[in-house]
């Protein structure tokens, strides 16, 4: 019997869930619409609470997918049901016939340029927290100046913020400010450092210690609300106006860089796939499961699975959490079937 | 020409006469109740207009056009506004007509209410004398073009689209009865006239009637009762009007003195709103109008149900759709009889708003810049074009380009300019910042303000008094920086088709500006609505309420009415409205501004 099943993107997520399925005896076919595997993993230098380099996490689920056939640069021409298989046909031309068919699309930050009134692609000094973590790694950007004396963080950009389209919580960008804040400081130690949040989500293990530690030991200042503008003054710094709403007061700060905590969206390119056989998706744009609590991995249409940030954002704990649990899903759905 | 009845009454005008008495009497309590409640300011203003002779005329016009001739629904669809027209204008002749021939022939009944209505009845004339003849005609001519208006309109119940309209509203109660009365009066007048016809004299129309139904009753017996039934027709009309929609035929006018002598809502429901409210004849433009109305949703929330419902003070549903009113003014230029309810909506919220506290001491605070140069161009961004710091940087490269020399005013941030809370309700809070910003920009000794925010050149056109002062909007200083020169843009095959903002094409009535700018840039393309049609982005700051499905699903339908004829790009000129598209269309949005900057050569 065939024992196809097709993984739909090759970031942590499609790499833990093929790396499982392929022990378990499934004939995997990963597929990735970029030329490297890794997804935004591939893109990040560290990781959250401990501040892990991102390639030490990387590189071991990249390692275990040994045996796994997989196809960069391709991503899928059209996709249906056949009988009781998915006939997946792939942009380098060849077709897969699978039973099961996992989504591990993930998902895309959200365009920063799209909240207009920070200035994203308009002034010189901001960037995002995509950006910065390229910053990081290969110590370059045009946008960061030699010795920032302020630095901003601006949370929840194109999140909890229905203006935006975007009513939910991204969920990762809370630590993130904290961790790249921190990071900041590390870097440049002369240098004032604010983050503007509405709530701090510290929920994870460890995050609520990365917090404290980033006021005590790094001094970074926390003033909750929300950034309500920016603009450029003549030495193209970034005059900031928020309402600190702890005081009550009105607040304006000029600063030398701004990072904008660009939430999570589902993937376009995942979304593309999903309406090609209707896969539902509720208000928040996100794939809806099958069951909110015990059918996580399963999609109302059987034989799709999903696992990681394409049904709502997650941390990278929960997402290969995710992608070994849709393994088992998956391998029962075989079993089942047979 | 004589007397057929001695005494000239008979029983059957009871009816008739208990009607227009009720009505009567109903009207002038009605006046005095509204002239009551109009602030003693405005009714100085509106008894100076009687000996004004420039408003008296247009007075008269306005009533001519709108009240009788309905030219403002002609210019919409000819065929309703011709049914309007005809009923309106035949039923006035009809009456005129009655009086003449009262005066001319039996002056002894001047001043009867009755006597006029049913002329024929009492007077009998040989219709081969000239004089009877010649008003014979003219009776029969008006009844015919009215009985055609009144066909159309029982057309118009079966299919409304065939004059233009998608949807039309559902008639209450008393509607009804007086729409059915209405509709039988004309046919009972000619059925009367022609069964009298033969006695009293006619013409065209009710000589053959009274021939055709001479053959088959013989006898004039059937007489009496269609006079009695046309009497109770126009009495049971006279009834029912205070409490339908046809209230608005007498009220239109006193609006049309009331608007003409300057007068403006103050509160939502008595003295000059009352006029507006029983001016609307819930004809139902406004449904078609209303943006909200898309996919048949939210359909009661256009102002025609909202004046209904002031009617009938039913204070729970007339919050509800004050609040949830975009602003937009679609309803107000559409209204054939001109019924402003943004500003009765406005006016309603202020009853709840204006209670709330609110502390501008801060102004006192607020001086004005000293300056080292007197620029007389001064440039006014706006908070919401602050939002959109692309088109301040697009201003700064034109300004720049043309040799300008002016100055930012609110490059640090300025003071809100009243509208919003204007739109909120909050006018004396939005008084005091329009007071401390007028006195900012007096004491700059500027010439010009340039605006890129239409939502403040308004509040700043209708409610600043900035003398000497001229106010510009970006579009408008562009096309003439344009004109004169001082800027070249290069044009290239580039298609675009122009949005008006609400604010800026019904608020400010300017179309033409940006339109010339456009065009310079590329090929200007149209929308399937524009212009004063133009539908609202959906990101109004005017509602208070409504929820962003409901925003988005307006913004959808906007850009399908921009895209028709798929246009390269969307220009607008608003910075809400460039936020609003950016975020939903598939096509690229810009400020006019952005795509001059882009394009300047």
């Amino acid at each position: 019997m065939n024992k196809n099943v097709m993984v739909i993107g090759g970031g942590p997520c499609g790499l833990e869930a093929s790396a499982q399925l392929h022990k378990m005896g499934y004939n995997v076919i990963l597929i990735e619409k970029e030329k490297q595997l890794g997804g935004h993993l591939a893109k990040w230098d560290r990781l959250f609470p401990e501040g892990i380099e991102a390639k030490e996490v990387l590189q071991p689920l990249v390692d275990n997918i040994n045996g796994v056939k997989y196809f960069l640069d391709t991503e899928v021409v059209s996709i249906n049901l056949l009988d009781k298989e998915y006939n997946v046909i792939l942009s380098n031309g060849i077709t897969v016939l699978s039973k099961a068919v996992l989504m591990t699309s993930g998902f895309d930050l959200f365009p920063a340029e799209k909240k207009e009134e920070y200035g994203y692609g308009i002034y010189d000094r901001v960037i995002t927290n995509a950006d910065l973590e390229k910053f990081f790694a290969t110590g370059k950007d045009p946008r960061v100046v030699e010795n920032p004396k302020r630095i901003g963080f601006v949370h929840c950009v194109g999140s909890r913020d229905e203006k935006a389209g975007n009513r939910y919580c991204s969920k990762v960008c809370c630590a993130t400010a904290v961790k790249q804040a921190c990071e900041m400081k590390a870097l440049f130690p002369d240098a004032e450092i604010f983050c503007f949040y509405m709530d701090l989500r510290m929920f994870g293990r460890g995050y609520e210690d990365m917090y404290l530690k980033a006021q005590k030991d790094y001094g970074i200042r926390f003033i909750r609300g929300r950034v309500s503008e920016v603009s450029e003054t003549l030495e193209k710094q970034v005059l900031v106006k928020a309402e600190d709403t702890l005081s009550g007061k009105p607040l304006k700060v000029t600063l030398d860089l701004l990072v904008l905590m660009a939430g999570m969206q589902n993937a376009k390119s995942g979304i593309r796939i999903g309406e090609m056989i209707s896969m539902k998706r509720s208000d928040d744009g996100f794939f809806t499961t099958k069951g909110s609590i015990l059918s996580l991995q399963e999609c109302d249409k059987a034989g799709i699975f999903y696992a990681g940030a394409c049904t709502g954002p997650k941390t990278l704990p929960d997402t290969l959490n995710e992608a070994r649990a849709a393994a088992v899903s998956i391998h029962n759905y075989f079993n089942k079937e047979n | 020409m004589r007397e057929r009845i001695a005494g000239g009454y008979d029983n059957f005008v009871i009816p008739f006469m208990i009607g227009i008495i009720f009505l009567l009497v109903y009207l002038f309590i009605g006046l005095i109740r509204i002239l009551k409640h109009v602030p003693g300011e405005d009714r100085k203003r509106l008894f100076l207009s009687f000996v004004n002779p420039k408003i008296i005329i247009k007075d008269l016009r306005d009533i001519i056009c709108d009240c009788l001739l309905h030219v403002k629904i002609f210019k919409r669809n000819i065929l309703l506004g011709y049914m309007h027209a005809s009923i309106a204008f035949g039923w006035f002749m009809l009456i005129v007509i009655g009086h003449i021939e009262v005066a001319l022939f039996v002056p002894q009944r001047n001043g009867s209410l009755y006597y006029p209505v049913f002329y024929r009845f009492f007077v009998a004339e040989q219709n081969y004398t000239l004089k009877g003849a010649f008003f014979f005609f003219l009776m029969d001519f008006f009844l015919l073009i009215v009985l055609g208006g009144v066909g159309l309109a029982m057309y118009k119940r079966v299919r409304s689209i065939a004059m233009g309209m998608r949807r039309t509203t559902k008639p209450c109660f008393a509607d009804r009865v007086a729409l059915y009365c209405l509709w039988s009066i004309f046919p009972l007048r000619l059925l009367a006239e022609g069964f009298t016809a033969g006695i009293s004299g006619g013409s065209f129309l009710t000589k053959p009637v009274n021939m055709l139904f001479a053959n088959f009753f013989g006898n004039d017996l059937n007489i009496y009762p269609t006079w009695w039934a046309y009497s109770i027709a126009l009495g049971l009309f006279f009834l029912a009007m205070p409490f339908s929609r046809y209230m608005h035929i007498p009220t239109e006018v006193l609006l049309i003195v009331m608007r003409n002598a300057g007068l403006k809502v103050t509160r939502p429901r008595k003295g000059f709103a009352e006029a507006e409210i029983y001016s609307c004849s819930s004809c139902g433009i406004c449904l078609d109008a209303c943006p909200m109305n898309v996919q048949k949703k939210n359909i009661n929330y256009s102002s025609v149900y909202f004046i209904r419902f002031l009617r009938r003070h039913n204070t729970r549903k007339i919050n509800e759709i004050a609040d949830k009113c975009l602003m937009c003014g679609k309803c107000v230029v559409l209204c054939p009889v001109g019924v402003e309810s943004c500003n009765i909506k406005m006016a309603q919220r202020g009853t709840v708003t204006e209670k709330l506290p609110y502390d501008y001491s801060y102004l006192q605070e607020i001086h004005a810049p000293v300056k080292e140069k007197k620029e007389k161009v001064l440039y006014f961004a706006g908070c919401m074009t602050h939002l959109t710091p692309s088109i301040i940087k697009s201003m700064q490269k034109i300004f720049e380009a043309a040799g300008e020399d002016y100055y930012f005013a609110d490059s640090d941030g300025g003071l809100c300019c009243g509208r919003p809370l204007m739109m909120a309700g909050k006018k004396e809070a939005a008084k005091e910042l329009i007071k401390k910003n007028s006195e900012l920009f007096m004491a700059s000794g500027c010439e010009t303000i340039v605006l890129s925010c239409p939502i403040c050149l308004r509040v700043f056109k209708e409610e600043y008094r900035l003398p000497g002062i001229k106010l510009l909007h970006h579009t408008q200083y562009i096309d003439s920086l344009i004109k004169e020169g001082r800027i070249s843009v290069n044009k290239d095959d580039t298609s675009f088709v122009y949005h008006d903002p609400c604010e800026l094409g019904r608020g400010c009535k300017i179309y033409d500006e940006p339109r010339n700018v456009v065009a310079a840039l590329g090929e200007l393309r149209h929308a399937s609505k524009e212009k004063k049609e133009s539908i609202c982005c959906g990101g109004s700051v005017g509602s208070l309420t409504l929820n962003f499905d409901d925003r988005a699903k307006i913004t959808r339908e906007s850009i399908k009415a921009l895209t028709v004829e798929n246009p390269d790009k969307i220009i607008t000129a608003c910075p809400l409205c460039l936020k609003t598209f950016s975020d939903q269309s598939m096509v690229p949005v810009n400020d006019i501004a952005e795509a001059v900057a882009e394009k300047i050569a």
